[in-house]
């Protein structure tokens, strides 16, 4: 644990205590730094299970947001909505100069843009099966970007170089364990240059000494100044990595602040109970 | 004497393969625009799919064929022996095919279309690269089933007269001795076509199964 930089030792633009003087939630713009991504009064339901109910969040550019809570709490949800893979029911979403008003209606355009401006990996690594690795980071390069063939492909070697998958590029994703296809996966978003990359339980699926890698490949990005939201039921991650930890339950956020503050000395029943659950596996 | 049986049942083969190319090929034809109204969240459009690929797939074949060969005119003009049975096959085809290829999306993992909306893929995209390719893989097995049972039941064309594979061989029947050994030839070489699509299609099913899932 001791290898983990903390925030302060990241070089972030962003001193820390602006992030962690952020409460009270519903006066987001109590923070400081310019936020990269502002999620405001957000409300979805699926029937009439109220799966967000008015969450807002902001995360300010160049930092890491952990998001933890039980299960059922809503955590994938905001994520998606965040890149409207889920249509959420009112609210706002800004993700660097893209501002989405739900009430508005999400033009095709605006929608475009907002999915390019976010990265996402997913639990199930989601690679495109029937291509090779190379493929599945240069294609959408050229679909999305109009990056010529050659352009991408440079792009991909650079990207499985850093991952160190350089002897992947001509294989097929089931011919890769699961820690080298989270790694190609977290590739193929970089590889559209977002603004931001939300991680959805990247590590879930994965042995821990497998997640581990992938863990440290967030780690390097994270001290590179990506913005980041990530769930995740990685306590060391969230505690060393992370510079604001955001607790969901029941749809809602009902924590959010320092990290290691939170930890240490959680305000909120539901979240003692839950840290507890955790700290016992 | 049986090389000679063989190539009169044969002269009815090039019609029998064309008969059942030309169904699939309409079949496939309209199953494409069928698929995509059967997953159409206009209600309308999915209503008007949803008649079409029951009725298709609802009428007898050989009633299709009558309705076609006796029913249709236009003008003074009506549909040739032929013209009716392909169409009447391909009408059929489609129905199936539409819900072959519609199971076959279904089946693509709903990630796949998340990774693709996630990355910003167009729609077009999304479906050329991504989705279609794996829904192809998907629905080969399917296909080359109903392919292979559309090779037998061209055969049923042979009652508006057209000279495929059965109709010359009930006529060499009728008009020789020889009875039931002219169909055990004909019903040999359907085996002898439908055998090696069936491997060629298990073979080629293993190898994509391989290279991806
Ligand atoms: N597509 C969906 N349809 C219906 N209910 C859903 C759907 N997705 C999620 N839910 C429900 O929304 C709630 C929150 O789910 P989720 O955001 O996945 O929680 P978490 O990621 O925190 O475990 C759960 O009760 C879940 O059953
Ligand atoms: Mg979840």
């Amino acid at each position: 644990m001791s290898e983990v930089l903390g925030p302060q030792q990241r070089g972030m633009t962003i001193p820390s205590q602006a992030i962690t003087s952020s409460f009270p939630l519903d006066s987001p713009s109590a923070v400081l730094g310019a936020p990269k991504v502002q999620v405001s009064h957000l409300a979805k339901a699926y029937g009439d299970n109220l799966v967000l109910r008015d969450v807002s969040l902001e995360v300010p550019s160049g930092s890491v947001t952990a998001m933890i809570g039980p299960s059922g709490a809503g955590k994938s949800t905001l994520l998606r909505c965040m890149n409207l893979l889920e249509r959420p029911d009112a609210g706002t979403i800004q993700i660097g100069e893209h501002l989405i008003d739900v009430a508005k209606g999400i033009a095709p355009k605006n929608l475009a843009a907002l999915r390019r401006s976010t990265g996402m990996v997913f639990q199930t690594f989601n690679l495109f099966p029937h291509m090779t690795v190379l493929r599945n980071i240069s294609l959408p390069q050229q679909r999305v970007l109009g990056r010529s063939s050659s352009e991408a492909d440079e792009i991909s070697h650079r990207l499985l170089s850093r991952m160190g998958l350089h002897d992947k590029a001509g294989q097929y994703p089931n011919r890769c364990s699961g820690g080298q296809q989270q790694r190609i996966a977290i590739a193929r978003a970089l590889a559209l240059d977002p603004e931001v990359m939300l991680f959805d339980e990247p590590t879930s699926a994965l042995d821990p000494e497998v997640g581990a890698e992938v863990l440290d490949v967030m780690k390097e990005l994270a001290s590179e100044g990506m913005t980041m939201v990530v769930v995740t039921h990685e306590m060391s991650f969230a505690a060393n990595v992370s510079d604001q930890l955001v607790v969901m339950a029941e749809g809602r956020i009902i924590e959010r602040g320092d990290p290691k503050d939170i930890m240490r000395n959680p305000q909120h029943e539901r979240t003692r109970k839950f840290l507890h659950a955790v700290m016992e596996r | 004497m049986n090389v000679e049986i063989l190539f009169a049942v044969l002269t009815g083969l090039p019609l029998t393969i064309l008969i059942t190319l030309t169904a699939l090929g309409i079949g496939t034809l309209l199953a494409i625009p069928l698929l995509f109204g059967l997953r159409s969240t206009n209600r309308t459009v999915w209503f008007i799919s949803r008649c079409f690929v029951d009725i298709c797939r609802g009428i007898p074949p050989i009633v299709w064929l009558f309705v076609l060969f006796f029913g249709v005119s236009v003008g003074s003009a009506r549909l040739s022996a032929f013209a009716a049975g392909v169409i009447g096959l391909g009408l059929v085809a489609s129905g199936y095919l539409a819900e072959i290829f519609r199971g076959a999306v279904k089946a693509v993992h709903a990630g796949q279309w998340e990774a693709a909306h996630a990355l910003g893929f167009p729609a077009t995209s999304t479906w050329s690269q991504v989705i279609g390719p794996q829904v192809l893989r998907t629905a080969l097995p399917g296909f080359t089933t109903y392919a292979i049972a559309l090779l037998k039941d061209s055969s049923i064309v042979s009652i508006l007269g057209v000279a495929e594979m059965v109709f010359t061989t009930s006529q060499l029947a009728r008009s020789s001795d020889l009875g039931i050994f002219v169909y055990a030839v004909a019903a040999a070489v359907y085996i002898g076509l439908s055998v090696p699509l069936g491997v060629l299609s298990r073979s080629l099913d293993v190898k994509l199964r391989k290279a991806v899932a």
